[in-house]
């Protein structure tokens, strides 16, 4: 069975594509594009998200849509609060792994001198790259405060200001937490990692503002064309993936009781109410609190870094965004208002204005969405729209998603032909290994001006910014 | 000992193929994947023991178990392991003692953080007294 194009830029997957789906899929792609989403098993994992019980709407892929496990990565569903369930592979290993910007008060003439020297301050004022730990020593005690209380642990600590924690998703302590919920393992797998960027496709990167478009929204969120600004890529570490890995194992041995059977036993579930349900999501929460003061820490050690390097300044928080979450939420489906548990892996929320989740200073414009591109290549601010309220619990895509996997990637190019090669494009990198780097080069995703332009043109979202990068830190 | 893996390509990750002539062989060709995954050819000498004790629903999951106890024994505990001797292994429960060290920077590489174990595409198979395992990891 195959899917069928209902408009330029949505694809539906109807639910006679595989026995079981309880709703259809639904694909946001273009022609350009189709293609590259229908050639892995990105339209089985959709269609197999469908038939998990008591999902509401439809089973969504963003256009960044790649195989993942189980779930499709770019992918968004919603589950009836009652009726539904919680899936922990639904948010993925990498809980709340998000990304924020900052927007500076250094024009990228100040800036672009001394890229070099910024950059290696940063990079030896953050600790990056494969298992390495943070510069904190925390007790579990204290690791406990973090889960429960996120960047507002980290504001009350020293790193940045309570001006930041308005524009956090959550403000940064998502509600519910409990550290009794996490298991000693996944205490001791972050305990040590707090603070820290990691690696894969975890990055810093210094940008600048190239295109406008959407003078308002932009002027709301404090953008302006060659201003320098920040993107900061990271989650919630080894603390997470444990948090991960427990509860898919709690949730496969719950089912039977539940009388849940699913197709991949990576979608492994159980009902929202239940036990075991509000158990990984007080957990969940916790690890997202703990991603929150990761990404509030490295701010923190970033500004410094700035004011070291290129003198007093400001970099003030636009926005930070979760792409790997689970949230309780109240949606209209049917032209009916229900609470739902949307599950967003590799997608972002994205609300439109006068939405009461919004902080008051965007209220008139919308909440600001941050899509990263590959390395080297560009990234954007967008605004959420009340479309997306409507077609897709207010969410949209994450970034420009991988086409290639991590050893295709390595096979035609060094780590020194890229470094030269993004250099003679203005980039500058500092890498904590060069095979990392290679295997984030910018062909090994989709073009993510592609991927923007579809969820803009299918009115999802509207663009306000794009940004190029002048460096980049990779862990 | 000699091991018996291959690295396999996904999309986005990567998965470990495991062979051997055993039950024993292929848990324990995949527990050595899943390190050289980690660490390259870091050479791992056997200076430590742990015991380990992990129990299952089948054979797919006591795998999966199995390699997230090798993977939380070195991303927690930082310790490496370089050989196994099992006591017991059943589809249902696995007892072995793990012989390796600690991690030293001066002489471990550390090539890939392993975010954890998946169930995508897992298989735990023997044909004709011949075994193979296939397990994707998220990193």
């Amino acid at each position: 069975m195959s899917i069928t194009q209902l408009d330029k830029y949505r694809y539906l997957i109807p639910k006679s594509f595989r026995e079981g789906m309880n709703v259809e899929g639904l694909i946001y792609a273009s022609e350009e594009i189709i293609g590259a989403i229908e050639r892995d098993e990105t339209l089985k994992q959709v269609a197999n998200v469908a038939t998990l019980p008591g999902l509401v709407g439809r089973s969504l892929a963003m256009p960044d849509a790649h195989q993942g496990y189980g779930f499709a990565i770019g992918g968004v569903a919603a589950a009836d609060l009652e009726k539904g369930v919680v899936s922990a592979g639904g948010v993925g290993f990498d809980i709340n792994c998000g990304v924020r910007l900052l927007a500076s008060d250094y024009s990228l003439e100040e800036v672009k001198p001394k890229i070099d020297s910024l950059l290696n301050q940063m990079f030896s004022s953050i600790p990056c790259g494969t298992g390495k730990s943070g510069i904190l020593e925390i007790s579990f005690e204290q690791l406990d405060k973090v889960m429960l209380d996120g960047a507002h642990w980290a504001v009350e600590n020293g790193y940045g200001t309570s001006e930041d924690l308005q524009h956090i998703e959550e403000t940064g302590k998502m509600s519910g937490a409990d550290p009794d919920e996490v298991s000693k393992r996944a205490k001791q797998r972050g305990r040590d990692q707090l603070g820290t960027l990691g690696s894969g496709n975890h990055f810093i990167e210094i940008q600048y503002i190239t295109e406008i478009f959407d003078e308002e929204a932009a002027k709301a969120f404090g953008l302006k064309l060659n201003q320098i600004v920040m993107m900061i890529h990271s989650g919630s570490r080894g603390l997470g993936h444990q948090i991960c890995t427990d509860y898919l194992e709690v949730m496969q041995e719950a089912m039977p009781k539940y009388k849940i059977k699913v197709v991949d036993r990576q979608l492994a579930c159980v009902p929202v109410k239940s036990k075991e349900g509000q158990s990984y999501l007080k957990a969940m929460a916790s690890a997202a609190n703990f991603a929150f003061a990761n990404r509030q820490m490295m701010s923190h050690w970033a500004r410094k870094a700035f004011e070291h390097v290129i003198g007093t300044g400001s970099l003030y928080l636009v926005y930070d965004v979760a792409h790997n979450i689970a949230k309780e939420e109240e949606h209209s489906v049917n032209g009916r208002s229900i609470k739902v548990l949307v599950h967003r892996k590799g997608a972002t929320r994205a609300f439109p204005k006068h939405h009461k989740e919004i902080p008051h200073d965007y209220f008139e414009t919308g909440q600001p969405v941050l899509i990263p591109g590959s390395m080297g290549t560009c990234s954007y601010v967008l605004v959420g729209t009340e479309r997306a309220m409507l077609e897709t619990f207010g969410s949209i895509c994450h970034g420009a998603g991988r086409v290639m996997s991590r050893h295709a990637a390595k096979k035609d190019i060094s780590a020194d032909q890229l470094i030269h090669q993004l250099k003679e494009k203005g980039i500058h990198i500092r890498g904590a290994s060069k095979s990392g780097l290679t295997e984030e080069k910018p062909e090994a995703y989709k073009d993510v001006r592609v991927v923007v332009d579809i969820v803009h043109n299918a009115g999802i979202a509207r663009k306000v910014a794009k940004m190029v990068p002048i460096g980049v830190m990779k862990g | 000992m000699k091991s018996q893996f291959k690295i396999l390509e996904h999309p986005s990750d990567l998965g470990i193929e495991a062979h051997g002539s055993s039950m024993q062989d292929v848990f324990r060709n995949a527990a050595y994947g899943l390190i050289s995954v980690v660490t390259g050819d870091s050479r791992i000498e056997t200076r430590r023991e742990l015991k380990v004790e992990i129990r299952a629903l089948d054979r797919e999951n006591l795998m999966v178990r199995w390699l997230t106890e090798i993977l939380y024994l070195y991303d927690a505990e930082k310790f490496l392991t370089a050989d196994v001797k099992f006591e017991a292994l059943t589809d249902t429960l696995l007892k072995a003692r793990l012989l390796g060290e600690s991690y030293d920077g001066s002489k471990h590489e550390l090539k890939i953080d392993v975010k954890a174990v998946t169930y995508h595409q897992l298989s735990v198979d023997e044909h004709d007294g011949y075994w193979t395992a296939r397990v994707f990891v998220d990193v």
